[in-house]
């Protein structure tokens, strides 16, 4: 382990316990929906880091294929894998939390099935990883399905615009003040933070992990 | 609405395990490359053995 990764780790360990903290310590009880609004300081930030994750492997695709370069390819890989498991996450808690509030674990609704369908291209595209033997192959074929399963993205984000959903618009990401108060915002705020660089951690080791794996191999 | 507290333990739990089992497996994955490569150094560092004379080999009692 590098001492660049460690750090990133202690921070990111640090950022959790302070995301927990403020879920649990600071922001009240919401009114309506109880405790388990509490869901969301991990709902939210997992599907906002999910998003970071698939567009950083949008653009590592693009400097992939543009030149060829080993580490955008490695960069892409690391990222998706971690996406995949912040978008299991989003999807878990999503779940957990729509049961008591919405009567139901799950509901074929377009924002549900658009991240679900999202959650799937990004599993095929690791699973397209593996399966090819050659490793440029499979390097090019991954980038061409990384720059077409972004398309995913925007879907996900406004489909609670675009049709009539039961999932509720977004809190954070969305043009003007957002409707939450302060305390719930700062919660929200603190964990996104903790996510992204639970995500650095993740991404900055796995790269270097990938890198070895071919070091050995070749 | 009541607090629903086993939900919230639910999804604070499920996503410990998640991201907790991800960090393992990359731990693991780490120390089966660290193994692979040390073996690798040693094999490479072994005195490579002489060279045998010719002929057929003695027998070992």
């Amino acid at each position: 382990m590098t001492s660049r990764e460690r750090v990133l780790g202690w921070v990111a360990g640090l950022g959790l316990t302070a995301g927990f903290v403020m879920a649990f310590g600071v922001a009240p009880r919401e009114a309506t929906q109880g405790n388990v609004q509490r869901i969301m300081y991990l709902h939210v930030p997992a599907i906002l880091v999910a998003y970071l994750a698939f567009g950083v492997v949008l653009v590592a695709s693009v400097i992939y294929l543009w030149g060829r370069a080993a580490g955008a390819d490695r960069l892409a890989h690391a990222s998706a894998e971690v996406g995949v498991v912040f978008t299991s996450i989003n999807i878990a808690t999503g779940a957990i939390w729509g049961k008591p509030t919405w009567g139901t674990w799950w509901t074929w609704d377009a924002r549900l099935t658009s991240v679900s369908i999202m959650f799937v291209i990004y599993l095929a595209y690791l699973l397209l990883r593996a399966m090819i033997e050659d490793h440029e192959r499979a390097a090019r074929f991954a980038a061409v399905l990384g720059i077409v399963a972004a398309l995913d993205i925007p879907l996900v984000h406004f489909s609670v615009y675009w049709w009539r959903t039961l999932h509720q618009p977004a809190t954070l990401l969305r043009p003007g003040s957002t409707p939450m108060d302060p305390p719930f915002v700062l919660a929200l705020i603190v964990n996104l933070v903790a996510f992204v660089l639970l995500y650095g951690y993740f991404v900055a080791k796995r790269v270097r992990l990938l890198r070895q794996e071919q070091e050995v191999l070749a | 609405m009541p607090d629903n507290w086993s939900f919230v333990l639910a999804a604070y739990g499920l996503a410990a395990l998640v991201l907790g089992g991800y960090w393992r497996r990359l731990l693991r994955r780490e120390r089966e490359l660290a193994a692979r490569e040390r073996r690798r150094g040693a094999a490479r560092d072994e005195p490579r053995p002489a060279h045998a004379p010719p002929g057929p080999p003695i027998p070992r009692r």
